[in-house]
């Protein structure tokens, strides 16, 4: 994997992008400039899509791309489009609308990216950016647009082999680290304690109630499988049956002189019913994973600061 | 037949004409009858072919009467409907076609039919003015008959060559008629001297011609009767000359003089000498007839032909017959026989009866003929409507009533009358005797009728007017005739008959309030002197009598729906009467929930009012959740109205037809049967917020909180949905009312919401015992709100003293601290009383918000796995699986379990520390899925 460098002028921009427009669930995007050199891919800038509603339908994203990224050449700029990046809430990105852009940013140009932000965790106290790629395996299934059963199984691919992450590297120019402590020196000490904080009840709800509705998505799609795979059967039993009795008729018939039933398509008669796409299955499995993970760490993280605040008292009293 | 079309179509309008045009058929109607009745009577063994062939043969000149009508009116859709009725009706009188040769007047309807239509055909103007049905019906009428006229090519193409020809037997009809008409105003003698002739020739004559105008006689004769009997005057005159010709006519010819006597008011005053004469020598001839009940016969026969009926009664009987039971059997079997047919009048028969009856009363031919007559009576009484939806005039209904109990009473009277529906009909012995009579007909069953004519009266009278109760003042009569059925059974009847009349009485018991023995258990004296006496002269309490009856029922009676119905009206009665206990124990052990939507719908309402009526008495009795639970299935569906057969819902009309309407209003109970549709909701609903509200406080932060009742909900919902609330008005507004109140642990408001003045009026006061159910209902309404007020905030209190909260809810202490104690055993409150201080100390153990999501993700999580697992078992050998690993384990497992399953023990206890872990979802998991569980784990 192609390691990968973020200069911090992207995170900056990004953290800012979203304390200006993101407001709880809401999900901001942009888009990611930079160059691969070499074996690795290097990322200078980005900018942020416009939020727009639904009444201004004339707005032309891709033509306010073009532009931007025009723009940003007059001014020297790297202007190769190499990503995109997303905030999330409470970790939840693995969806529908993340896999198929990711989908055709990666057809596109191969080595893009797509960087998750975490604005509540980044919040507690650690900065929370990932960056993800489709897997090839996930790329071949996309392609083939067949989310079969079968050709889910073929492909072996899990909700663990569906993205890969890359490793991260921030390089700061001095600039940058100027500015970052000038900011320091700024900021209340309150917040460089948010780290500490006890409170976890708050967090682990919303996540727990994230997971619970994905797991009801998981029992719905379950369910509609299992009715597939009933009527599957039943159809599987009717078709054997037909044939059975089929063979007994033409054996007769031929036993009496005539011709045999002339053989007709039986799976015309008997047509397979849909099988439900799995890939939503997928993709919920996956999001239950991360959810899970993501309580995981939070919650280790806070027995550990539980731990501490306890021998904290203990040697105070 | 021709000629006289071409004439009457011509001057429909004008009166004169169109007396011509139905003198002559009458006219002809008379020859024909005679020649009919004159080869009776000399040829009478041929005489059941001949009826035979003359009904089809009627049949046919029957439509082909019709399919002429609309000819002439150019009712195409109705000539095209006709047509097919006369082929249908020709088809069926094939073998009497064959014996015969295919009768003339079908081969000229035939023919003139066609002439007709092509002529209609070739009228384009004509054509274009019809309307389409019209239109249509012609162009298909015409192939159709283009098709069917090949049939009789041979025949159609000889009459029209000579279409006088077979017309022949027809004109001589018009001429004689032509000329009798002319007859009304003076005796032609050249009429005379023609008719003279007719017999002879009508003899002789092909026979289908007479019947067909027999056949046209009768349709004419019930639409005209004035014309008509005019026409019979000149007639009978006509025949008289006859009479002297022919003797073998005679009987006949009498019933014509009988026809001309009544009408000769209405004849010319110089006939009448003349008719004088006549009539007596008539009445000679009537003597000499051998046959007398062939004449009377031929007599009843024209009286069909819609004569004032009631004139005839005195010649019922020659003068001078011997009346005796033969002969008044006799002729009850002609009665009889005209019964059921077609344009008989049944109300004349009626009479005919009572005039029967009469005769053989003031002849004193014995109880048995009057018995026989009776039945007949009642029989035809209850004929008299042949629509099974229609209901008895008032005053068939009395004398229905009355026939009843002068049949009771001689059946009283006379224990030496045997009555069943099992005498043959030969050995029935009605004659005075030493041997006891024997008559067939069932009492019972004419008296079960009476019962279903008395609901079918109630159904059809507006409940609301004063003709209700004066029909429901009946109810007292068909009661007692009842009774007395029941006791001439008792002595008499076999055990199923007294089963039957014991459930009619039981059906009239069950749902009336036993006002008295009510009074009598609280130990009351009856206010006034006459209810007092009306005390003494009933007999035992309701309650004993349904005891005794139904008992009877139970342990006798053989047909499963005697006894059910049975059951449900014994339970109904109990729990009327507030013996919940014995109505309820009784519904558990008739194991009727189980089965009874196998039962037919009757007994199905009968059923919903029986749990209905329980649901009311549990309510009586305070058992707040068995009402609940009883009235939930009639209440829950929206449909109390239709379910109880108390009226037919709206909106369900467009789903049924008129067919399914009619038989659902017949379902219908009768209104002094109803329960009160109000308080039947109002009892529901104050029990399932007695029962809701405390059960929403207590579960008030769960996220799968079930409802008790939807219902209840649903009124709430609506309450809050109101953008202004003012006072209550309605019933519904006022428990919603009161269940907010509750809901804050207010007990007062509560209280003041549900029993007020209009609440009372409305619905409490329609209790019997209306001061016991308020008294039981406000310490209900303590109780639960004392629940409630403690589940919705015992989070505030550390603790609180009972001794408060009993101050609060007015209760005594011991009863809060049962409530209190009750609720900490239950767990649904989690505190602990402290003796000494007499407090309720909190111990706030409740889960948080947290906790509590993190068991309904548990749950949750337990029914994905379920839902996965039940994948995996189909999957087993069918389908290759999603994750290798699994389907591998799966498969083998399935190995495993059939070849060994003495392992699967093994399976289980490795399952055991599972089952610990999540609890109750995975007992039901079948060893299989151990097994793949277990494989699994064996593979990591």
């Amino acid at each position: 994997n192609l390691p990968f460098f973020i200069t911090c002028l992207v995170v900056l921009k990004i953290i800012k992008h979203y304390q200006e427009e993101g407001q709880g669930s809401e999900v901001v995007q942009g888009v990611l400039l930079g160059l691969v050199v070499e074996d690795r891919l290097e990322i200078t800038n980005c900018f942020p899509f416009p939020q727009h509603t639904e009444d201004d339908v004339d707005f032309d994203e891709v033509q306010y791309q073009m532009e931007m990224m025009r723009s940003l050449r007059h001014v020297n700029i790297d202007h190769l489009h190499v990503g995109w990046y997303q905030s999330t809430y409470y970790g939840s990105f693995v969806s529908r609308a993340l896999l198929d852009s990711q989908f055709s940013y990666q057809h596109a140009i191969e080595e893009s990216v797509v960087l998750i932000y975490d604005p509540i965790k980044t919040a507690q106290g650690s900065l929370c950016l990932k960056a993800y790629r489709l897997t090839p395996k996930l790329m071949e299934i996309c392609k083939e647009k067949d989310f079969s059963p079968e050709a889910l199984k073929k492909a072996c691919i899990g909700y663990e082999h569906m993205l890969e992450e890359v490793p991260i590297v921030i390089k700061n120019s001095h600039l940058i680290n100027v500015l970052l402590l000038d900011l320091q020196e700024k900021s209340t000490v309150a917040d460089k304690h948010e780290l500490l904080n006890l409170s976890s009840s708050n967090h682990l709800e919303k996540s727990l109630q994230l997971l619970m509705d994905r797991v009801d998505g998981m029992s719905q799609e379950i369910v509609k499988y299992n009715t597939y795979c009933r009527n599957l059967t039943k159809q599987q039993q009717q078709k054997q049956q037909y044939l059975q009795r089929r063979q007994q008729e033409n054996t007769q018939r031929q036993s009496r002189g005539e011709p045999p039933l002339p053989e007709e398509d039986i799976n015309k008669m008997f047509k397979p019913p849909q099988a439900p796409p799995r890939m939503d299955t997928l993709l919920i499995a996956g999001q239950v994973n991360n959810y899970c993970q993501n309580i995981k760490a939070f919650t280790s993280q806070n027995l550990g600061k539980l731990f501490m605040a306890e021998a904290l008292q203990g040697h105070s009293s | 037949m021709s000629r006289f079309f071409a004439t009457g179509s011509d001057s429909e309008s004008e009166e004169s004409s169109s007396a011509d045009e139905i003198t002559p058929k009458a006219t002809g109607t008379t020859f024909s009858k005679q020649a009919l009745l004159l080869s009776d009577d000399e040829e009478d063994t041929k005489r059941v072919v001949r009826s035979a062939k003359d009904k089809r043969f009627e049949e046919l000149t029957n439509i082909i009467k019709t399919i002429r009508n609309a000819m002439k009116i150019r009712d195409m859709s109705k000539c095209l409907e006709e047509f097919e009725q006369l082929y249908r009706a020709f088809l069926k009188s094939k073998t009497i076609v064959d014996k015969e040769g295919v009768p003339q007047f079908y081969i000229r309807l035939l023919a003139d039919l066609e002439d007709y239509l092509n002529q209609l055909w070739e009228d384009k103007e004509g054509k274009k003015k019809m309307n389409k049905n019209n239109a249509k019906a012609l162009s298909t009428l015409r192939q159709k008959i283009r098709k069917y006229n090949k049939d009789f090519e041979t025949e159609i193409v000889s009459y029209k060559e000579n279409p006088e020809q077979s017309a022949e037997e027809e004109e001589k009809d018009d001429i004689g008629s032509a000329s009798s008409s002319k007859s009304d105003d003076d005796e032609d003698v050249t009429a005379k001297s023609l008719m003279k002739k007719k017999p002879q020739e009508e003899e002789k004559k092909a026979p289908e011609a007479s019947k067909f105008l027999k056949g046209a006689a009768d349709e004419e004769s019930e639409s005209e009767e004035d014309e008509e009997s005019e026409d019979w005057g000149s007639d009978s005159v006509d025949s008289g000359g006859e009479s002297e010709d022919n003797e073998g006519a005679a009987a006949s010819l009498a019933v014509v003089f009988l026809k001309k006597a009544q009408d000769g008011d209405k004849q010319p005053e110089r006939k009448k000498d003349d008719r004088r004469k006549r009539h007596k020598k008539m009445e000679q001839v009537d003597e000499e007839a051998d046959e007398e009940g062939e004449g009377e016969e031929g007599g009843w026969e024209k009286v069909k032909g819609g004569v004032p009926l009631v004139k005839e009664k005195p010649k019922m009987f020659a003068k001078g017959t011997e009346i005796n039971n033969a002969v008044v059997i006799k002729k009850l079997n002609e009665i009889l026989q005209a019964r059921g047919k077609k344009g008989t009048d049944r109300s004349a028969q009626i009479e005919l009866f009572h005039a029967l009856a009469g005769i053989s009363n003031e002849n004193n031919l014995g109880e048995g003929i009057l018995v026989k007559i009776k039945f007949n009576i009642i029989a035809s009484l209850y004929d008299y409507n042949t629509n099974l939806a229609a209901f008895m005039k008032a005053e068939m209904w009395k004398k229905c009533l009355e026939c009843i109990d002068e049949l009771l009473d001689i059946l009283f009277e006379n224990s030496n009358i045997f009555i069943g529906e099992n005498i043959a009909e030969d050995s029935e012995n009605l004659a005075i005797s030493d041997q006891p009579f024997r008559v067939r007909g069932c009492i019972l069953t004419l008296v079960e009728r009476m019962d279903e004519e008395f609901t079918k009266i109630m159904q059809n009278t507006d409940p609301h007017s004063q003709e209700y109760v004066d029909n429901l003042k009946d109810e007292g009569r068909v009661c007692g005739i009842i009774d007395r059925l029941l006791q001439y059974l008792e002595s008499k009847g076999s055990t199923e008959e007294v089963c039957r009349v014991y459930l009619r009485r039981i059906m009239h018991t069950y749902y009336k309030f036993d006002y008295k023995a009510h009074r009598r258990s609280l130990g009351l004296q009856g206010e006034t002197k006459s209810e007092q006496d009306q005390e003494e002269s009933e007999g035992e309490d309701s309650a004993i009598i349904m005891d005794r009856l139904c008992k009877f029922i139970y342990a006798k009676d053989r047909t499963d729906r005697i006894r059910t119905c049975a059951i449900l009206c014994h339970i109904y009665h109990h729990a009327l009467h507030s013996r919940w206990y014995q109505a309820r124990d009784l519904m558990l052990m008739s194991h009727l929930q189980d089965n009874i939507q196998h039962a037919d719908p009757p007994v199905q309402i009968l059923y919903n009012r029986t749990m209905v009526q329980l649901g009311i008495c549990a309510f009586r009795q305070g058992m707040i959740k068995d009402a609940h639970n009883a009235l939930l299935d009639i209440q829950s569906s929206g449909r109390a109205k239709e379910l109880l057969g108390q009226g037919l819902l709206m909106r369900n009309m467009q789903e049924r037809n008129a067919e399914q309407e009619k038989i659902e209003k017949r379902r219908q109970v009768p209104f002094h049967m109803h329960i009160n549709l109000e308080l039947l909701e109002c009892v529901y609903l104050v029990s399932a917020m007695l029962l809701e509200i405390p059960y929403m406080a207590a579960h008030e932060f769960d996220a799968r909180r079930r409802m008790i009742s939807k219902q209840f909900h649903h009124q709430l919902r609506v309450g809050e949905r109101q953008p202004l609330l003012g006072p209550p008005e309605s019933m519904r507004e006022h428990v919603v009312a009161a269940s907010k109140a509750m809901k804050m642990g207010d007990w007062r408001t509560c209280h003041s919401f549900i029993i007020n003045e209009k609440m009372n009026s409305k619905v409490w006061d329609l209790f019997p015992e209306t001061q016991r159910v308020r008294e039981m209902l406000v310490r209900k309404i303590q109780e639960e709100s004392l629940r409630t007020y403690l589940f919705t905030y015992s989070s505030v209190y550390d603790s609180i003293s009972m001794a408060t909260l009993s101050e609060m809810f007015e209760l005594e202490l011991p009863t809060v601290h049962s409530i209190i104690s009750k609720m900490i055993i239950n767990e649904e409150l989690m505190a602990s009383l402290d003796q000494p201080t007499q407090t309720v100390v909190m111990h706030r153990t409740e889960p948080t918000s947290l906790q509590n999501m993190t068991l309904q993700l548990a749950e949750k999580l337990g029914g994905l796995v379920e839902n996965n697992e039940r994948v995996f078992d189909l999957k087993q050998g069918v389908y290759g699986g999603y994750f290798n690993r699994d389907q591998k384990g799966g498969y083998q497992q399935k190995q495993n379990y059939q070849r060994a399953p003495d392992q699967r023990g093994g399976y289980q206890q490795k399952q055991g520390y599972q089952r610990d872990q999540k609890g109750g979802y995975q007992q039901r998991q079948n060893y299989q899925r151990g097994g793949y569980r277990n494989q699994n784990q064996s593979s990591y």
